[in-house]
């Protein structure tokens, strides 16, 4: 402890106050903090209480200790179904989506007069991507006279086949749109390529190194705080989303596409059991969580820190 | 509102399930608007916890005139004699048909076929024109099963009682099975619950299930029109299943601050000639009497059909159910679920008809504490 800080009685002015360093920092993150307390932390404490009541939407809560929990784990068919495909798709959509990234991002850390408007366009599909808009075109995309087997007949595949319809081929096309929208994660991998020194890869080509062991024996292991960084923001992405499930597929057909996150708002909203859509949103928390850690856990074997 | 010039009316459109999710979440924050629509589905839930605002004392003022309006409708409103929601207009159960098509494989619809009919109309349109039936897979052909046999889903759910259910789902496999019918994952597609994506509007079947007040809307937007009949009934049917239903309800919510504007504009909508020149029966057949007959010179053919419909209806109609319990939203969805899986083929109609009884039974069992 600091003795001066401590010492008493002498008034400080405002402004004497407001000069110290650790004050002025606090001022200027004070918006965040409010809205971080405000609107992030108070609402999930709030409904980690709720989540212990029966709370139709209309009615006052009432206290039932741990029965939406029990409910949900042991007898709630659609809750592990919903749980599965959200699974599947995270399983699936994040590690094509960091493969694609990376393809990417690689192809454009060469400098050229285009690399600019190149990174643009192909970041573009992350910020309309998960909009209600592009939703309804890929439903348009994927219907069974849609552009998609209109494209399969014309280089003759005679594909008539109803992608949204079938409880195989429902969830890819949702798989592709989380593909399709790379951006941001390129943006990171290329701000990691780039923190790669050349000195490397130039030692590299002086061993005779080719291409693709250069690639593996220096890119990927240099980019492994990078991975590991996109790899848990996209794990995090991938369970929390909603608007794909919602709009394209309603979760049809036979809830093979029916995201957490939309079972969750059809009790809360739809059926009105607001109780049980916070216990629900504890357990993903959980989930979530607990998935995060254990990635930090194995980061020990396998990222690569330079320091 | 030349009339009122301190009052602003803001408008929202949403579509239907959208509506109800938003509704009770801002039941839920108390920011009810002043006035909203109201279901006779909902209506129950909504006035059982108190959101909506008792409207007697506004109808006894005489601040909304009920002086032309039938005693039958105003009663479709009252909850434990109090009237709590105010109807738009009368509404019923309507089949659409493709008029084109039924032409071209030279059949004729019944003024209300039987499902059997259904079904053998149904083959002889796929043999003549390859063209697919549809038959609807929603809680309100349920209840309108039920309603053959003078029974009341929800009481029948209640008690764990499968009749109904039995025999609705049995309907559902056998045309399910036939290969005349909209295969299921088509069906994903074509959703017929949203009128933009009716498998109906482009032709891939030649039937549809609505309501009554769709049809403007149906036929508007695949831009031609449509032939009507009642919904179907069973061959050996008990009672008539067809029935009247408000169309849609206003209601003034409790925590509103301007009850008695609120209560001015209903009046407005309701019994002014104005008001309902620009309507012109969207939301159904005015309720006033002299401004049906009002209405009923300047409306297009379109409408005019509707009032028809909605006419030869009123005839034979038995009085609706009553108004839904708590929970009704969850079996609607459980009943939609369990229709998708059978025409999936992965239940058989024996299980999907128990299942649906004994979850139903849990959830209004659980809804109601």
């Amino acid at each position: 402890m600091k003795k001066n800080s401590m010492t008493p009685k002498r008034k400080r002015t405002i402004g004497q106050i407001m000069n110290r360093k650790e004050v002025a920092g606090y001022v200027f993150i004070l918006p965040f903090l409010i809205g971080f307390l405000g609107f992030i932390i108070l609402p999930m404490l709030v409904s980690f209480g709720f989540s212990f009541t029966r709370y139709n939407i209309l009615k006052t809560p009432s206290f039932i200790g741990l029965e939406n929990y029990i409910t949900m784990l042991t007898s709630d068919a659609t809750f592990w179904k919903s749980f599965g495909a959200t699974l599947y798709y995270v399983i699936f959509s994040v590690p094509l989506r960091l493969i694609m990234a990376l393809i990417v991002a690689m192809l454009l850390v060469k400098s050229t007069k285009l690399s600019g408007f190149y990174r643009a366009v192909y970041y573009l599909p992350s910020i309309i991507g998960s909009s209600v808009a592009v939703a309804i075109l890929w439903k348009r995309m994927f219907a069974s006279d849609g552009v998609i087997n209109a494209l399969l007949q014309s280089i003759g595949i005679p594909s008539t086949v109803a992608w949204l319809g079938r409880t195989d081929t429902a969830i890819w096309t949702l798989i592709v749109l989380a593909v399709w929208q790379f951006g941001s994660s390129m943006l990171i991998f290329l701000s990691g390529l780039k923190q790669v020194p050349v000195s490397l890869y130039e030692s590299a080509k002086v061993d005779g190194a080719g291409g693709i062991y250069r690639f593996i024996k220096i890119t990927l292991p240099m980019l492994t705080p990078t991975i590991l960084f996109n790899l848990i923001n996209q794990i995090i992405n991938g369970f929390m989303a909603f608007t794909q499930s919602y709009i394209i597929t309603q979760g049809k057909p036979r809830d093979s596409t029916l995201f957490y996150t939309v079972y969750m708002y059809q009790n809360s909203f739809t059926y009105g059991k607001l109780g049980y859509g916070c216990a629900m949103a504890w357990v993903m928390v959980l989930f979530v969580g607990l998935i995060t850690f254990l990635l930090f856990k194995t980061q020990k074997r396998w990222v690569y820190y330079e320091s | 509102m030349k009339n009122n010039s301190n009052v602003t009316i803001k408008t929202e459109f949403t579509d239907w399930t959208g509506y109800w999710d938003k509704v009770s979440t801002m039941a839920a924050g108390g920011n009810l608007p002043d006035i909203l629509q109201q279901d006779y589905a909902y209506i129950n839930q909504f006035q059982e916890s108190n959101q909506l605002a008792d409207l007697t004392p506004f109808i006894e003022d005489g601040t909304i005139d009920t002086s032309n309006i039938p005693e039958s409708i105003i009663e479709s409103g009252k909850i434990d004699g109090s009237v709590y929601a105010l109807s738009l207009g009368s509404n019923a159960p309507m089949m659409v048909y493709d008029k084109e098509i039924v032409e071209k494989a030279g059949v004729t619809i019944p003024e209300q076929p039987t499902i059997d009919e259904l079904y053998e109309i149904g083959q002889t349109i796929y043999e003549k024109t390859d063209v697919l039936t549809y038959f609807d897979g929603g809680i309100n052909m349920i209840q309108f099963i039920a309603r053959t046999t003078g029974s009341y889903l929800f009481d029948e759910l209640a008690e764990g009682t499968a009749d109904s259910s039995l025999l609705y789902f049995t309907s559902i496999a056998k045309f399910s099975d036939a290969k005349f019918c909209i295969p299921a994952n088509l069906l994903v597609e074509k959703n017929p619950e949203v009128v933009e994506t009716k498998p109906i509007i482009d032709q891939t079947t030649w039937n549809d299930f609505c309501f009554s007040n769709q049809f403007i809307s149906v036929s508007s937007t695949a831009g031609r029109d449509f032939g009507i009949c009642m919904w179907p009934t069973t061959a050996d049917a008990a009672a008539q299943p067809e029935y009247l239903k408000p169309s849609m309800f206003f209601s003034i919510a409790e925590t509103s601050k301007n009850k008695e504007a609120a209560a001015k504009f209903i009046d407005w909508f309701t019994n002014s000639e104005e008001a309902n020149e620009i309507l012109m029966g969207e939301r159904g057949i005015p309720i006033n009497t002299e401004i049906a007959d009002f209405v009923k010179g300047k409306v297009d053919d379109v409408t005019a059909r509707v009032f028809d419909f909605i006419a030869r209806v009123t005839e034979i109609a038995e009085p609706i159910d009553p108004p839904s319990p708590s929970g009704f939203s969850e079996v609607e969805e459980l009943g939609k679920r369990l229709v998708e899986t059978l025409r999936f083929g992965e239940i058989n109609m024996e299980d999907a008809a128990n299942e649906f009884v004994t979850v139903s039974k849990e959830i209004l069992e659980e809804a109601a504490k």
